[in-house]
């Protein structure tokens, strides 16, 4: 299997924000804290379009890199999670994403002590006890440990966002590129996978690792 | 690299002697430059669900995200 | 530097660099916008957060500590409440407790997507925000009072009206938002109230719709079905802007663009559909018919109509032609403002590439040409032969959730379930099925007359109450009004509702979110207004209607919330106070309640409607067959919506309607309407004979060769009957108790369904007959359909060239004005420069009181806006983000915040029509009861609509009135 990735669609995302609420549904995330948003270029005018945007769960993700407790860690899949219990909710993430995906509860309520960071886990939950009340509380829901995928992308409208072993979304993406008869124009693909020159060369790397 | 290490001696320092006052409890324990410092989390297949069987969980997975593609059902 | 890195920290500085360009450097998108604007809003909300954050609701579920894997979970399926698509979503509940929504990925309808209102149906879990127990209005403040007071105290002032001023001074408003059984059974008990003044939504969403294409070629409903999109191979959306009204639609869309569908929108603003649109065309507001007729000058001149096609299966198209032909391209552009070569392009497009289908919604219906403009959208695809067509059709989607139920079987003013009307046969029918007396139901009624005669409309109960008396054709005006189940901020009038609740003797909210009439109510009044709870549709069980007329059985999620009672359970409480609860319920079983309340039984009403509803094929749905259905999602094709092996086998997905005969009778459904290419028994059909047989001469019937795909009669033929049966000598296939039944009786009227099964079973025939579509539908007030300007025209110069209807008197039993007062406003135009029109947000339905209430909803639409183009807004000083008057020729006054964008053109403005709880630059929190205001409040733009209502239906116009806008 390969690492597990989101893929938002912009010839398909309506912009509805069923990913939204299906990921504070799910989570039971607090008003004012996004995990997910979805992001519209040229609002309005020809051209339009949508993305929905979270944690993109890099494969060399600059919020680990920043860290100054080393609170994040990436799973086996890919995910990139952290531990909350260490989280001193400096802000370093915050500036160093791409993607605008950590937040900052304010407030007492679940997520929010002292400001801690939140966001979004793949639906991964986080460093307690698979399925327990404290993982939920503080991290949300594990539906990977349950061999299901992201709310987000299971119930989006039209299937704009995919998420899951990188792969299979590559896969399912590119025969419907294959179908328009257009080119990638999938938005994040370069961040999240990197350019074709980066790609070989990480091959490369992992060959030469072998 | 000065300003880092300054600052995991502060986290330190804060951590054992100065928030245990509060009640508060220790957040780091030891610190090692780059590595993952949090509570050890358990792979998705470790569970009563999976029972550690890692391919029956790459599996549903797999399955699962086959539901996103709706030309599995629609030609 | 404070990274461990340094090269991934140049990295991550670029990115983040160049992402913020790319979205910086964007015009600035609604919600950037209102989170920048509604930060006030978002604070005050978040107050309102703490009762039921994450600890709260996860205790008082008991069920965190192991959310996974335990043993005593059940999984529910139901449906989403919040439109017409029908998405499937399983609940799952522990311990009583709505704990998790999943996606259902095997129905053929959603394949488990949702938007963003169906994502978040688990907050009805919660439901904080709702009225949790009855409550009474007592010098201007709610108070809380018991169920048993509530039903006395309204029971007995509804009584003493009764008796004062008879039962038509009573109004009913029903609603789209009931299941298909409580929607039935409140026509039946307003029928036994004695009186026909009831409806429901559907009045002001189709009802254009639904009479201007019933009466084209037989019903009035969406021929085709989300699904059957795929096919198309263009589409035409035009006043609809599926993207935030049907999200999950687009998904079907998407997908047949994907494989080649052409996409043209067009509509005043440019919508989301449009940006996922090949073709955008902008038009005016209120000019559909020029603009149809302009592509059909194009299709005529260039020959492409299907003339094989008209010539069997259409009548009356040369008149229609004959007006077409005077729409020459220039007159199309001076009146819509659509220049020629756009005109030309669409109709190229869906010429060009057929099957072409063609989506509707509100856009075209809410009109004083409501019901001409769609019958211009019939002629086109008729025109096209895109009818009866798999990919063609006109898929016109409906609203809420069960608003094609509720238009089917429920408290229409105009007619008795299944659109048998309200001659004395069709009480005669009705009252066999209830077990009644038909002389029974006569006595309730002040006379025949008024038995007979339809109902006031919703859209305009409010001159109900406030027309001089000797203008309205009943006895007394409205004194009491009952909301059960729609918002008040969805009519038009609002400042001139307020009025009439205030003239009032009794004002009755049931809703589990009345807080909108609550508060208008409390704003004008001191007493006289009752609130009582009813649950949602997760807090019982029973079959909806979705828009492409499949029918979907919801089970119970989870118990009635707070002090809630099912609308079923309220019903027969009020018809026991009213003393007619065993006549309401001879058919139907009485279960007890957790509360020892009697609750009807929903499959037993679902079986009254299945042994009644003939006419539209409500018969063959029985409750076994559609939870078969709703088991075995899987096995049914999503193209075709047919199962493909399985326990249902050869039958369309929810049996959609007509499923003809009795269930025994096996009748798969109908995916598309009218389809000759298939077996009656396989779903096929044609053009229904319901006007006759013949006019002027002219036979009405279809011609040789266009009947079903194997039927025994291929050529056109009338609706059956005993005679026609005996006449074709097939009267003895009849079984001798089907003899007995069906002596003297039609197809619609027999109650053993052995006229339907003789024909269709044994000889492939319709039991409604064969015929052509009627492009002239002469029973009309404009025939062909003729462009008129709005009654508030922003063109003064074409006001007089096209002026609309002469007023009428009597009409749905009240005078209503069109010409005088089009004369009138005719110039008022110089007031008030602007077009308003209005439209739907994705995250809110309807009125938005139920939405509103649900944080993960109301936090993505703070506040309440109005779309104004840059060149309108740097004309008034309006900058973006500033708060602005919208004044109309009412003189009533919204304060709204200002989007400045040029998704409107210049001249017209924008407004959603969600919002209510803001009266002219007041927030109303005051008047609501405690605890039961929405989170998000801000004007309602009909505070501000004006008159204006279609000549067939009382449709009311919402979509071209004018305003004038300047900074607040």
């Amino acid at each position: 299997m390969g690492r597990m990735k989101f893929l938002c669609d912009a010839e398909r995302c309506i912009e509805c924000n069923g990913c939204v609420t299906a990921c504070k549904n799910e989570n039971e995330v607090p008003w004012g804290v996004n995990r997910r948003r979805v992001v519209t270029m040229n609002d309005g005018v020809p051209g339009e379009r949508s993305i929905s945007v979270a944690c993109m769960h890099c494969s060399d993700a600059p919020c680990m890199a920043v860290c100054p407790t080393n609170c994040f860690y990436k799973t086996e899949e890919g995910v990139v999670l952290h531990d909350k219990d260490l989280c001193i909710g400096c802000g370093y993430c915050f500036f160093a994403c791409p993607f605008g995906a950590p937040q900052f509860p304010n407030g007492p309520a679940a997520f929010g002590d002292r400001g801690k960071m939140d966001k979004c886990t793949f639906c991964a939950g986080g460093p307690e006890e698979t399925g327990s009340k404290a993982e939920y509380e503080k991290y949300g829901s594990n539906r990977i440990a349950e061999g299901k995928l992201p709310a987000c992308a299971e119930m989006c409208s039209t299937k704009a966002l995919l998420a899951g072993d990188s792969s299979t979304v590559s896969d399912i993406f590119r025969d419907r590129v294959l179908r328009r008869g257009k080119g990638l124009e999938a938005w994040g693909w370069m961040t999240a996978y990197g350019s074709g020159d980066q790609q070989r060369e990480q091959k490369r790397e992992r060959e030469g690792q072998k | 690299m000065k300003a880092k290490s300054l600052i995991s001696v502060l986290v330190l320092v804060a951590g054992s002697i100065g928030l245990s006052a509060c009640g508060e409890v220790p957040q780091v324990t030891t610190y090692e430059q780059g590595k993952y410092q949090g509570k050890a989390d358990a792979q998705p297949w470790d569970n009563p669900t999976f029972k550690g069987d890692k391919a029956a969980w790459e599996k549903a997975v797999k399955n699962r995200a086959r539901n996103q593609h709706e030309y599995n059902r629609i030609q | 530097m404070l990274t461990k890195k340094a090269a991934v920290a140049a990295g991550a500085g670029r990115r983040l660099r160049n992402a913020a360009a790319r979205i910086v450097g964007q015009t600035m998108d609604r919600r950037a916008f209102l989170k920048r604007s509604g930060l006030g809003v978002g604070a005050g909300a978040i107050a309102t957060q703490l009762p039921y954050n994450l600890i709260g609701s996860a205790e008082a579920a008991n069920t965190a500590e192991k959310r996974t894997g335990s043993g005593n979970e059940e999984v529910r399926r139901t449906i989403c409440t919040h439109c017409s698509v029908g998405c499937a979503a399983d609940a799952v509940v522990k311990n009583g407790v709505w704990v998790r929504q999943e996606a259902v990925f095997d129905s053929p309808i959603n394949l488990g997507a949702h938007c963003a209102k169906g994502a978040a149906l688990r907050e009805h879990g919660h439901g904080e925000h709702r009225l949790k127990y009855p409550m009474k209005l007592v010098d201007g403040k709610y108070q809380k009072i018991s169920w048993e007071q509530a039903l006395n105290e309204v029971g007995d002032r509804l009584l003493k009206i009764r008796e004062e001023s008879g039962p038509d001074a009573t109004y009913w408003i029903g609603s789209s938002k009931h299941n298909n059984e409580q929607a039935y059974l409140l026509r039946k008990f307003v029928s036994f109230w004695g009186t026909n003044n009831c409806d429901h939504q559907a009045r002001i969403c189709h009802s254009t719709t639904v009479a201007g294409v019933a009466n084209t070629w037989g019903y009035g409903a969406m021929t085709n079905s989300y699904n059957d999109m795929q096919n198309a191979k263009a589409a035409l959306y035009i006043g609809s802007n599926a993207a935030e009204a049907h999200p999950v639609s687009m998904l079907h869309l998407l997908h047949a663009k994907e494989n080649g569908c052409k996409v043209v929108v067009v509509d005043p603003r440019f919508t989301r559909t449009a940006a996922k649109g090949d073709y955008y065309v902008r038009i005016r507001s209120g000019t559909d018919i020029p603009f149809i007729w302009g592509m059909l000058y194009h299709i005529f001149q260039n020959g492409w109509e299907d003339k094989a096609y008209i010539q069997a299966r259409v009548y009356g198209l040369d008149k229609v032609k004959e007006e077409v032909m005077k729409w020459t391209p220039d007159k199309v552009t001076e009146v819509t403002g659509i220049p020629e070569e756009q005109v030309f392009k669409t109709a190229e497009i869906l010429a060009k590439n057929r099957p072409s289908t063609v989506v509707w919604c509100m856009g075209q219906t809410q009109h004083t040409v409501g019901n001409a403009n769609v019958r211009a959208m019939c002629i086109l695809q008729l025109v096209l032969g895109n009818v009866g067509v798999s990919g063609g059709g006109t898929n016109i989607f409906r609203g809420h959730d069960n608003v094609q139920g509720a238009t089917d079987v429920g408290p229409n003013p105009d007619s008795l379930p299944g659109y048998y009307g309200l001659a004395a046969g069709s009480w005669k029918h009705w009252a066999s099925v209830w077990g009644v007396d038909y002389e029974w139901i006569k006595g309730r009624y002040v006379s025949q007359a008024m038995m007979e005669k339809s109902g006031i409309t919703v859209s305009r109960w409010i001159d109900g109450v406030l027309e001089n008396n000797e203008l309205i054709d009943q006895d007394s005006n409205l004194r009491a009004v009952v909301y059960w189940g729609h918002a008040p901020n969805s009519q038009t009038r609002g400042a001139e509702m307020v009025e009439a609740m205030m003239k009032l003797d009794t004002l009755v909210v049931i809703d589990p979110y009345p807080s909108a009439t609550a508060a208008m109510a409390a704003m004008v009044r001191k007493d006289g207004v009752y609130l009582l709870p009813a649950s949602t549709q997760f807090e019982t069980y029973g079959s909806c209607t979705a828009s492409n007329r499949s029918i979907q059985w919801r089970e119970k999620v989870i118990e009635p919330l707070f002090e809630s009672k099912p609308d079923h359970t309220i019903m027969y409480a009020f018809a026991k106070k009213f003393g007619f609860a065993d006549e309401l319920v001879k058919n139907i079983k009485l279960e007890k309640d957790a509360q020892g309340w009697d609750e009807p039984n929903i499959e037993d009403i679902l079986r009254e409607i299945n042994r009644g509803t003939w006419t539209i094929g409500y018969t063959g749905q029985s409750p076994e067959r559609l939870k078969l259905h709703m088991k075995n999602m899987h096995t049914f094709d999503v193209k075709t919506l047919k199962a493909v092996g399985g326990p249902c086998d050869g039958e369309y997905f929810g049996l959609p309607w007509p499923c003809f005969g009795t269930p025994e009778m096996k009748h798969p459904g109908t995916p598309n309407l009218y389809d000759t290419s298939k077996h009656v028994m396989d779903g096929g059909g044609n053009f229904r004979a319901n006007f006759g047989v013949e006019r002027n001469g002219e036979s009405l019937l279809a011609e040789d060769g266009s009947a079903s795909k194997g039927a025994d009669l291929q050529m056109g033929y009338p609706e059956f009957d005993h005679v026609l049966l005996k006449k074709l000598g097939w009267w003895d296939e009849l079984t001798e108790a089907e003899k007995v039944a069906a002596e003297g009786k039609n197809w619609k009227t027999d109650p053993s369904g052995g006229i339907i099964r003789v024909a269709m079973k044994n000889h492939g025939c319709h039991p409604f007959g064969n015929a052509k579509a009627r492009a002239l539908v002469w029973n009309f007030p404009d025939p062909v359909p003729l462009h008129r300007e709005p009654i508030y025209s922003p063109r003064p110069d074409l006001v007089e060239k096209y002026p609309t209807h002469d007023d009428k008197m009597a009409f749905w039993r009240l005078p209503t004005l069109y010409k005088s007062l089009q004369t009138k406003v005719k110039d008022i135009s110089r007031e008030y420069p602007l077009v308003m029109t209005s439209g739907r947000l994705v995250e809110y339905e309807g009125g938005g009181e139920e939405t509103r209430s649900n944080p993960w909803l109301a936090e993505l639409q703070q506040e309440m806006f109005c779309e104004v183009n840059p060149k309108d807004a740097n004309d008034q000083g309006i900058r973006n983000g500033d708060y602005m008057w919208v004044e109309s020729p009412t003189k009533a006054r919204l304060k709204v915040r200002a989007q400045v964008t040029p998704r409107v053109g210049p001249g017209t403005v924008f407004l959603p029509f969600h919002f209510s709880g803001w009266w002219q630059g007041e927030d109303m929190l005051k008047y609501y009861p405690d605890g039961a205001a929405p989170i998000v409040r801000g004007e309602a733009i009909n505070t501000a609509t004006t008159y204006g209502y279609d000549p067939v239906t009382m449709m009311q116009e919402t979509k071209t009135t004018l305003c004038r806008v300047m900074k607040a």
